[in-house]
């Protein structure tokens, strides 16, 4: 079933540009301009009836049961649009019934429009007796907008009204004859599908053959221009709507709307967006946990020690190649293959929630945000879009229609939290929060859109001041119960794009890692150098000094950052590799964790885990968001937000230290 | 007293955020905002976009930015019409053209 939206603009052609046609809203053109109209005189002398209205509203339905199916289809004369015509007999009256080609007003868009256009407008034999509209109770104002242009012709119109019942489950109530009295014609009430009503039609078709041809509907004053027109129309359309419908609101009152009062509300609307959030959060670790637990144990365990067994059977026990296989590749893969179920999980969820059509709420929230601390208001997209990956969601800013809008955009994304980042969160905040990790996460989450409003604000109020606001509205789609095909279908795809790094830029950055940890600096032979004494370990005491005001300034912590430069994951996988090399088998990461942070910390492991934590969120996500900038934003503003996300993130990650080592 | 296309562009002016917020501030019922839109998309004074809030069932292949740019990929800002789900639809003021030589 279509959806609102999907009437909304998919199906529609290319709105026109007004000044093209900005004659055809003249009422008195229209009788003016003659078009070449093919001559089909009425056979018989019947009364030529047309039946027009808007594509897909169920005229063919109608003119099948008038006509009794009797009919012939074919291309109207000097024209490829396709038009039904055959006698429509009732009361032992024949008419000949034109199906005019759907049309939702006379200012032609197609062929087929302009077809109904000329036909109607157009003085001459082809010329229609009576003009039957179509319209559809359940969307009233848009079909009278047809009816409204036909009323200011010469013609007699009888308008049909069909989807009562649907109007009706919408808790609106017709007055036929209420609307007829404001419309000025008659209104007949049918149901084509079950052929109700159609001997009423026929009534009323007659009556108005055996009166004149009403006098058109006054209209605004000619020299008025497009949009005096058109409001005059749409005051007329709001005035029959109001005169011939009751509202018993029940409409509003639906538990969609209901749901949406509070949903979308300015104050409960981000409360219960955190809430559904924590939620996400503190269901993935809880049903994710146990299952993560038993992958870590599996490659630690069997895998590892199957794996050097053979090894140790092929000759090569001790060797390179069993610190390459054992401890790199099988240690680092093994522990992001770990968080494949998390991320299932967690990729459900939110499919579950985007399939359900909250995330539209929930980007209402953020439009809403993004608008009161003077951001563009589409720029909301392309941030909820960073909450998954940040190198689509920076391409996403092209959305924005003016660059600097754009480029304040991409620079923000790499501060929303994506979900590489969620596996560094997870195995740091269950080795130190253990049943509290959900909530932890979720704060990180939270301090993610803290770090866009502040960021977004001080960018706003220095580099952007000039930036001008532009209006936008978001029509919600309505709530639908999710499917497991399109459930299943999201997150398979973005587990696939999940495996797919970690088979692909993990690998290789743990060969890296592995031959940097391998060439010794002094003395040494290449692949039995203690990790601490190799070139890795060297390269990272260089960096470590500058994290030491954040109390995680080893060389062991500090090299992952350097490392999850390339990719997030990566900072597990290095982990995983300098541990198990130090210690000579894959062990506990976790234990390693705490031993490490308690050591760099001066005895504050938990102000520098939450240091580490916002430093891994805020700092540049990954090469690919780079290269993603670069393109999009250019090279100098690619490097200034690479400066801006370092010294961002170096900053709060030194005052949430020093001010967790005061609590 | 104007009409409801000028109060309907008024309330995107004065910044309502949904059509729920323009039928409060305009008095309209939701059915005559709801054609005042479309009318208004149809007079190209609103422009109506589609935005996708995520992968489609399909994968790559079927996804917006796929099938708007004729590669795959992600982030580009049209949507595919095989999208299945819910999408939401962006409506924003279109600005007056300025003529060349203004």
């Amino acid at each position: 079933m279509a959806t609102r939206t999907d009437k909304r603009n998919v199906a529609r052609p290319t709105p026109v540009p007004a000044h093209v046609h900005d004659h055809e809203h003249d009422p008195l053109s229209l009788e003016r301009e003659c078009c070449v109209v093919p001559d089909l005189p009425s056979p018989a002398g019947s009364p030529l009836v047309a039946l027009v209205g808007a594509p897909n509203s169920g005229k063919s339905t109608l003119f099948n049961g008038l006509t009794g199916l009797k009919s012939k289809t074919g291309n109207w004369p000097g024209t490829s649009v396709d038009v039904a015509r055959g006698p429509w007999r009732s009361g032992g009256v024949t008419f000949d019934l034109i199906d005019l080609p759907g049309a939702y007003a006379l200012d032609p868009l197609s062929p087929d429009e302009a077809l109904t256009r000329d036909l109607l407008v157009t003085d001459g034999p082809g010329r229609p007796d009576v003009v039957v509209v179509l319209a559809d109770a359940a969307h009233l104002a848009r079909s009278l907008y047809l009816v409204t242009q036909v009323r200011e012709l010469r013609l007699r119109c009888v308008v049909a009204l069909s989807m009562l019942d649907v109007a009706s489950v919408r808790g609106l109530t017709v007055d036929p004859d209420a609307l007829g009295a404001a419309l000025g014609c008659p209104v007949v009430s049918l149901d084509p599908r079950r052929r109700v009503g159609l001997g009423a039609l026929a009534d009323a078709v007659a009556q108005s053959l055996a009166g004149g041809v009403p006098a058109p509907r006054t209209t605004a004053e000619p020299d008025a221009d497009e949009l005096a027109r058109e409001d005059e129309r749409f005051a007329f359309i709001d005035a029959a709507v109001t005169a011939g419908t009751r509202d018993s609101g029940t409409s509003r009152a639906n538990w969609s709307d209901r749901i949406d009062q509070v949903a979308t509300h300015p104050v409960g609307g981000p409360l219960v967006f955190l809430a559904v959030m924590w939620a996400v959060f503190q269901a993935t670790t809880t049903v994710a946990a146990p299952l993560q637990d038993a992958l870590d144990s599996f490659f630690s365990g069997p895998v590892s020690d199957a794996a050097a067994a053979a090894l140790a059977a092929l000759g090569l026990g001790g060797s390179w190649v069993e610190g390459l296989l054992v401890n790199g590749l099988i240690a680092g893969v093994g522990m992001l293959l770990t968080f494949v179920p998390l991320m299932a999980m967690m990729f459900a969820l939110l499919a579950l929630l985007e399939d359900s059509g909250y995330m539209a709420r929930a980007a209402v929230v953020t439009d809403r945000l993004m608008r009161a601390i003077g951001l563009p208001g589409k720029a909301f997209l392309p941030l909820v879009v960073g909450f998954g990956c940040n190198v689509p969601a920076v391409s996403a800013t092209r959305i924005l229609s003016n660059s600097r809008q754009r480029v304040l955009t991409a620079l923000l994304v790499p501060f929303t939290s994506c979900s590489a980042r969620l596996t560094v969160y997870m195995l740091v905040t269950t080795t130190f929060f253990g049943a509290n990790a959900g909530t932890v996460v979720f704060a990180l989450y939270v301090t993610s859109i803290l770090f866009v409003i502040g960021v977004g604000l001080a960018l706003r109020h220095t580099l952007w001041r000039t930036m001008g606001a532009e209006p936008l509205i978001l029509d919600l789609p309505p709530y639908q119960r999710p499917t497991l095909a399109i459930t299943a279908g999201v997150t398979w795809v973005r587990l696939k794009g999940f495996l797919k790094t970690a088979s692909g830029i993990i690998v290789a950055t743990v060969c890296a890692v592995w031959l940097l940890q391998s060439i010794p600096v002094g003395l040494g032979t290449f692949g039995q150098v203690p990790v601490g004494d190799s070139l890795y370990a060297s390269l990272a005491r260089l960096v470590a000094p500058i994290f030491a005001p954040a109390g995680f300034g080893a060389w062991e912590l500090v090299s992952a950052l350097v490392v999850g430069f390339v990719a997030k994951e990566a900072v597990l996988s290095s982990w995983a590799q300098t541990f198990a090399i130090a210690d000579g088998d894959p062990g506990h990461l976790g234990g390693h964790l705490i031993d490490s942070f308690a050591a760099a910390s001066g005895g504050h492991p938990l102000p520098a885990v939450a240091a580490f934590l916002v430093f891994v969120l805020a700092y540049t996500p990954c090469v690919a968001t780079l290269a993603a900038q670069q393109r999009e934003i250019g090279g100098r503003w690619t490097l200034f937000g690479l400066g801006l996300n370092l010294s961002v993130a170096w900053l709060a990650a030194v005052v949430v230290f020093n001010v967790g080592c005061l609590l | 007293m104007s009409g409801p296309l000028t109060r309907v562009l008024d309330a995107f002016g004065a910044g309502a955020a949904s059509l729920a917020e323009v039928e409060a501030a305009t008095g309209l019922s939701a059915d005559v905002v709801s054609a005042s839109v479309d009318h208004l998309v149809r007079l190209g004074r609103v422009d109506a976009e589609l935005l996708s809030m995520g992968c489609p069932t399909g994968g790559c292949g079927t996804c917006a930015s796929g099938t708007t740019e004729g590669a795959a990929g992600c982030g580009a800002p049209g949507p595919s019409l095989r999208r299945r789900g819910p999408a939401l639809v962006a409506l924003t003021l279109r600005r007056p053209r300025v003529e060349a030589g203004n």
